[in-house]
């Protein structure tokens, strides 16, 4: 047995059904807590509001990123083709009434900007890629992707306190609650 | 959360439109459209002909634009059926009302059914008519139904449209003949009238069926699964038949297209704004939230997108490739007055809409979509209004031997004429639709999904 101090990472607890951990996950919301975390290894629809979930700021990022897209698209047709470098084809014009032309141009480059940054800022913004998480220390909670569902309240939250967070989850219907220590050191 | 809806808070005989209001804006529309017909009537037998020619093309307009909605209607109702949605079972009856509406257009169709109208409107009738009473032994209904096969047919008919130099429309006699012409009109009426009368059928059935299982439900889905094919068929013909023939020498494989597009974006507006009024005057309290706003808004917006991707695809083929029978209807609509339209059409169409509906809770905020609804039904009658009227001073002029007719802006007349017949007509269509709207619940309250789509989440 190891006998150096390991940092706590904070209260795991399982509930049984969805409809509990619904249920659960409202009551710690309206307790005021900020650093937790509900697992489920499918979907429950409307878990983000009995969460208290804002929404996410995602789509403004991706916003901007496509407005980048569509201005790099604009310019890098337009200068290169009117100013620079005006290509006549079929006597057609180089001027901005040319710009049709340049609309799958402008078009490709909003997607692509926005695509690439829907996928970099989500990454971001969920804190991924990660090699591990403290939650990995407990056994129980491999069953995270299969059929357990779980709540977990960070040590880190003002509200934490190690009684009674251990008393709240019980008193919320969580079972197996077990507090988890961070490996490392 | 925690207040699911429950079978509980669905009324057991469902909500009806019983609301005085309603009903008396269904006798003020029906009388609007009677008086707009009798003096569009009295247009038709006193004024003289250039006046009769301008009328015929603003009533082109206005049933066109009103055709699209009901087209919609039909569209989103064979579309929530054959994909087996569950989201918008409790709007659904909305989609099947207005589809609803599409039936009864035929009685406002019944005037382009006349000779006389159609010289007008399409130059290629004209040819016929002109054909038939130069006594060139030809008769107005001699062309079959499918013209000729091959080298085989008419050949009085081939020889009259070579002596007036028509090889283009000889070639095309195959499908341009008045035959096939009004075979193909009873058809589209017919056809999809049926196949959205009994949509509708099926689900009404259900709001009284003593076994309210899935029976209905299913067999809706089946018989969505052919009725599709037929819709597409039905609105890309009638497109091509009605307004793409104003100018019979054009060629495009993407009419049909951009009028659907137009359809489903239009259509989707004017459902989004009834739920809102309905919802105003008390009703879908239960059933209907924000989430559905949003869901239907999202299609908007889809459909915003989608109208300018094949509105911008059918121009740019036809500006780079610059073929003379692609670009006559650019060379009409982008240059002079019109191209002001057509540049207004490119950012009041696509760019406004879609920076207005990017959002979220703009979606899902019924004040805002209001706006944006009524904002968006007007600027589809624009896009409407330039895909026909451009072509009516010189039609007209072509037609009456006139030479430079100007029929502009500027001219009250013309205006009065197309506002008259958008008038009579869309308060026709909305006589048939509040008709359809009160005649049964205003959602299927027994549908097994109801209850899913009033607690829908996305």
């Amino acid at each position: 047995m190891s006998t150096s101090v390991k940092k706590v990472y904070g209260y795991l607890a399982e509930f049984e059904t969805p409809s509990q951990l619904w249920k659960a996950c409202e009551k710690c919301r309206d307790a005021g807590f900020k650093k937790w975390d509900a697992f489920s290894s499918f979907p429950v629809h409307g878990l983000d509001k009995a969460m208290g979930c804002k929404k996410s700021i995602l789509s403004y990022i991706v916003f901007f990123g496509g407005l980048m897209g569509f201005i790099t698209g604009t310019s890098l047709a337009y200068i290169t083709q009117v100013e620079i470098y005006p290509t006549i084809v079929q006597a057609k014009p180089a001027n901005i009434f040319t710009i049709p032309a340049f609309f799958p141009i402008m078009f490709e480059l909003t997607i692509l900007f926005s695509g690439f940054t829907t996928l970099f800022a989500l990454l971001a913004l969920m804190g991924l890629p990660r090699l591990n998480h403290p939650l990995f220390a407990s056994k129980q909670f491999k069953r995270a992707t299969d059929d357990g569902l779980f709540i977990a309240i960070e040590a880190r939250d003002p509200k934490f306190s190690p009684e009674g967070t251990k008393a709240f989850l019980a008193e919320i219907g969580g079972t197996s609650i077990e507090l988890v220590e961070d490996d490392e050191k | 959360m925690g207040h699911f809806v429950t079978s509980a808070d669905i009324p057991v005989d469902g909500e009806k439109l019983t609301n005085p209001l309603v009903k008396l804006v269904q006798l003020v529309s029906g009388i609007v459209a009677i008086v707009g017909l009798i003096i569009g009537a009295i247009i038709w037998f006193t004024a003289p002909e250039l006046t009769k020619g301008a009328y015929s093309y603003s009533y082109l307009f206005a049933f066109s634009f009103f055709l699209t909605l009901a087209l919609g209607g039909c569209f989103w109702t064979l579309l929530h059926n054959v994909t087996n949605s569950g989201w918008g079972t409790s709007v659904r009856r909305i989609f099947e009302n207005l589809g609803f509406v599409f039936p009864f257009m035929f009685i406002l169709l019944i005037p382009f059914l006349f000779p006389s109208v159609q010289q007008y409107l399409w130059e290629w009738h004209t040819i016929f008519n002109t054909v038939t009473a130069e006594g060139t032994g030809v008769s107005r209904f001699d062309g079959h139904l499918f013209g000729y096969w091959g080298n085989f047919g008419n050949e009085e008919l081939h020889k009259a449209l070579f002596d007036k130099h028509e090889a283009i429309l000889d070639t095309k006699s195959w499908y341009m003949n008045p035959v096939a012409w009004y075979v193909r009109t009873f058809f589209y009426f017919g056809s999809l009238g049926f196949v959205i009368y009994h949509m509708r059928k099926l689900s009404v059935r259900q709001d009284t069926d003593p076994n309210p299982g899935v029976k209905n439900l299913f067999t809706a889905r089946a018989h969505a699964s052919w009725g599709l094919p037929i819709f597409g068929v039905a609105l890309t013909f009638w497109a091509i038949d009605f307004i793409k023939a104003l100018d019979y020498k054009w060629f495009s494989t993407m009419w049909g297209v951009y009028f659907f597009a137009g359809c489903a974006m239009s259509s989707m507006a004017f459902i989004i704004l009834t739920t809102i009024i309905l919802r105003k005057l008390g009703h879908f309290k239960k059933v209907v939230t924000g989430e559905h706003f949003h869901l239907m808004g999202k299609l908007n917006f889809a459909f915003v997108v989608f109208w300018a991707y094949v509105t911008f695809s059918q121009f740019f083929l036809y500006w780079y490739a610059n073929i003379t029978e692609e670009t006559t209807y650019y060379l009409l609509r982008n240059t002079e007055g019109w191209n002001v339209v057509s540049i207004i059409l490119v950012l009041g169409h696509f760019g406004v809409p879609l920076l207005a509906l990017i959002r979220q809770d703009v979606k899902k905020n019924m004040f805002f979509m209001s706006i944006i609804t009524i904002y968006l039904l007007a600027i589809h009658m624009l896009d409407v209004y330039h895909m026909i009227i451009p072509e009516r001073a010189p039609s007209l002029s072509i037609i009456l031997h006139m030479d430079d007719i100007h029929l502009w802006f500027g001219q009250f007349s013309v205006w009065g004429l197309d506002i008259l017949a958008f008038v009579t007509i869309g308060a026709a269509f909305l006589f048939f639709y509040i008709r359809n709207l009160r005649s049964v619940a205003l959602y299927p309250h027994r549908d097994p999904r109801i209850l899913e789509s009033a607690n829908v989440h996305n």
